[in-house]
């Protein structure tokens, strides 16, 4: 049995179980809402899949979404600009932020660890800064609106993103030579540059799509819930890479599939939602998460058989 | 080698610092009034006893993101010991020992089981905080009693105490990394688990002893932060994890292992902590402070990352 199976029939299991004692929760309209809740963790989590694979991470998407978040509001309100001129600068800040990972990674070589910490701090240090902690953005136009809270037919507006970006990561990771050269890079960097594959342009390449990735979250954020306020996006990083580390892909590199980390996604928001139909306490969901993580873990080590000494 | 090769980043981290303060002195000297350099050393000690713990799993070559839900656990332990009437000697005692069993967890985890610290310390901190939430439902630890803030001692003498015991802690700790053979075992571990092992070092119990390690340091660091305060916050610690690896990186510890010293990430605790206040001191909005946080790990990273480069090629 392949990981993903493994996953997928947990999620079967999960659903069944919730379906049976949660109220209101097998239904279409609930779909739709746990489709809303998680599509922006669910761009950034599709966006760290390549990322993860090459052997990196990118702890600063939380941020950075913050921080295009307030760009939108300061350019569209504070600037005046049209709304889609605004949300364009939000999704080029997006860019610029993960250019400057990209460089001080595949440039300068400094650990992906250490330069996403620095700019988990300064990308959230400048949203607060330009909004002195406090100020919010609010009353946006409808049509902006839309794309939070719109219905197209009967499938949540978020969910044409989400789908629309999961082809091309899917695209991107299994289906082009690209995503062979991240695998490669992911098992042995070293290697993949003697075997002549240009690493620090596959690498400068994966943080710069997810820079894009959160500026697009942004817009997804501000448009569900009308406000834009530089703590947008809190936390949201740890959940991205739970999805992904859930979904199978390897911390160490050179292994992960995009359709685990939707898996792994489709995991979490289930659960969540989940227990808050069922009336159980919301805690239960960071607790079970936990121990899905750690048995993922057990279980990718027992499908491999591949141990990986002290770290 | 001389003293410049061999210690280059703690150097320049000091170097750093120096100018601030030179900096502050020149234009704001009036941050050297009163109570607010010691203030800052109050608020960095408990940063500094974690950054001790975490200095010694960054050099074995591990990463634990738990420790900001381990401090709210130690904090409110301390609490509610303190709460139920028992001296203040037996909840520090607690709180260590919580500490260091839920170090031990991610020690049998990490070590045992062979899993990655990175994922393993990511669980744990989720878990361990939601299970705190709920173990608590959110609510504070109020009531202390008189003993317990500023270890009964009164302000005056507990704002001292609580620096003097965090650079005690830091002292010895910085002597046994050089001087006893566990400490030279936690850098060999880092530099080459392979070799180690086969040279008859233990490197899979050395990963579990600074997992301990941390957990215990960070009991004794939620210690000295509770005793600042009236009540204890089930919600504290949030963040507290990426505000010590932080100050560990700046001083020049390699996230690669086996490289790095104390002496550095005292000086990285200094700069980030003296930084924020500083800002104020300047003339500069306190909303700022994130934001220069960041830049002062991304220029202390991305000037070694240069200076290596220069180096490299300088080399015949």
């Amino acid at each position: 049995m392949t990981y993903e199976r493994g996953l997928a029939l947990c999620l079967v299991l999960e659903i069944a179980l919730f379906a049976s004692i949660g109220w209101n929760f097998f239904t279409a309209g609930n779909a739709g809402e746990i489709v809303r809740a998680s599509a922006e963790i669910g761009l950034l989590a599709l966006a760290l899949t390549p990322v993860i694979v090459t052997g990196g991470i990118d702890l600063s998407v939380g941020s950075l979404l913050g921080l295009c978040a307030v760009v939108l509001g300061v350019t569209w309100r504070d600037a005046g600009w049209p709304i889609a001129v605004a949300a364009s600068a939000a999704i080029v800040a997006g860019v610029v932020g993960g250019a400057l990972n990209a460089l001080l990674v595949a440039r300068l070589g400094i650990p992906p660890l250490i330069v996403t910490l620095g700019t988990y701090s300064l990308f959230r240090g400048v949203a607060e800064g330009v909004t002195a902690g406090v100020r919010n953005y609010s009353d946006f136009p409808e049509s902006f609106l839309f794309l939070g809270q719109g219905r197209i037919g009967v499938v949540p507006s978020q969910l044409v993103v989400l789908v629309a970006a999961a082809i091309a990561f899917w695209l991107l990771v299994h289906r082009m030579a690209a995503g062979r050269m991240l695998r490669a890079i992911g098992f042995s960097p070293d290697g993949a540059r003697y075997a002549g594959l240009p690493v620090g342009r596959r690498l400068g390449g994966v943080y710069l799509l997810s820079g894009l990735c959160a500026g697009v979250a942004s817009l997804l954020y501000v448009a569900r819930l009308g406000q834009a306020k530089a703590d947008a996006g809190t936390g949201f990083e740890l959940m991205a890479i739970t999805a992904v580390i859930l979904g199978g892909t390897s911390i160490f590199g050179g292994r992960g599939s995009v359709g685990g980390t939707l898996l792994g996604l489709a995991t979490l928001a289930v659960l969540q939602n989940g227990l808050r139909l069922a009336d159980l306490p919301a805690e239960l969901a960071g607790v079970v998460t936990a121990a899905l993580l750690l048995a993922a873990l057990g279980a990718n080590r027992v499908l491999q058989g591949r141990t990986h000494e002290l770290h | 080698m001389s003293l410049t090769t061999t210690h280059r980043r703690e150097l320049s981290v000091a170097a750093a610092y120096g100018a601030l303060l030179v900096a502050l002195a020149v234009f704001a000297p009036t941050f050297y009034q009163g109570a607010n350099l010691r203030d800052v050393l109050v608020g960095a000690a408990p940063v500094l006893v974690a950054a001790v713990g975490m200095t010694l799993v960054i050099l074995a070559r591990q990463i634990d993101i738990s420790i900001g839900s381990q401090f709210a656990i130690c904090a409110v332990v301390a609490g509610l010991l303190a709460k139920a009437g028992l001296t203040m000697p037996i909840a520090a005692a607690g709180a260590l020992a919580t500490g260091a069993s839920l170090g031990a967890l991610n020690g049998v985890l990490v070590a045992g089981f062979g899993l990655p610290a990175i994922v393993v310390t990511l669980a744990t901190m989720v878990g361990l905080r939601e299970t705190l939430r709920w173990a608590t439902e959110g609510v504070w630890v109020q009531d202390l009693p008189p003993g317990f803030q500023w270890m009964g001692l009164g302000q005056d003498v507990g704002r001292f105490a609580i620096p003097g015991l965090a650079l005690v802690v830091w002292a010895l700790v910085a002597w046994g990394m050089r001087h006893l053979a566990a400490g030279r075992a936690v850098y060999a571990t880092g530099s080459d688990a392979e070799v180690t092992r086969l040279t008859g070092g233990r490197p899979r119990r050395v990963v579990f002893a600074v997992f301990v390690a941390m957990g215990a340091l960070t009991g004794l660091a939620a210690l000295l932060s509770a005793i600042q305060f009236i009540d204890v916050q089930t919600g504290s610690g949030v963040g507290f994890e990426l505000r010590v690896i932080a100050a560990v990186v700046v001083g020049g510890t390699s996230i690669a292992g086996g490289r790095g010293s104390l002496v550095g990430s005292l000086l990285g605790v200094l700069l980030l902590a003296t930084a924020g206040p500083a800002l104020t001191f300047l003339g500069s909005q306190a909303y700022w402070d994130r934001a220069l946080q960041g830049v002062i790990i991304l220029v202390a990273v991305a000037a070694d990352a240069f200076g290596s480069a220069t180096r490299l090629k300088a080399r015949p």
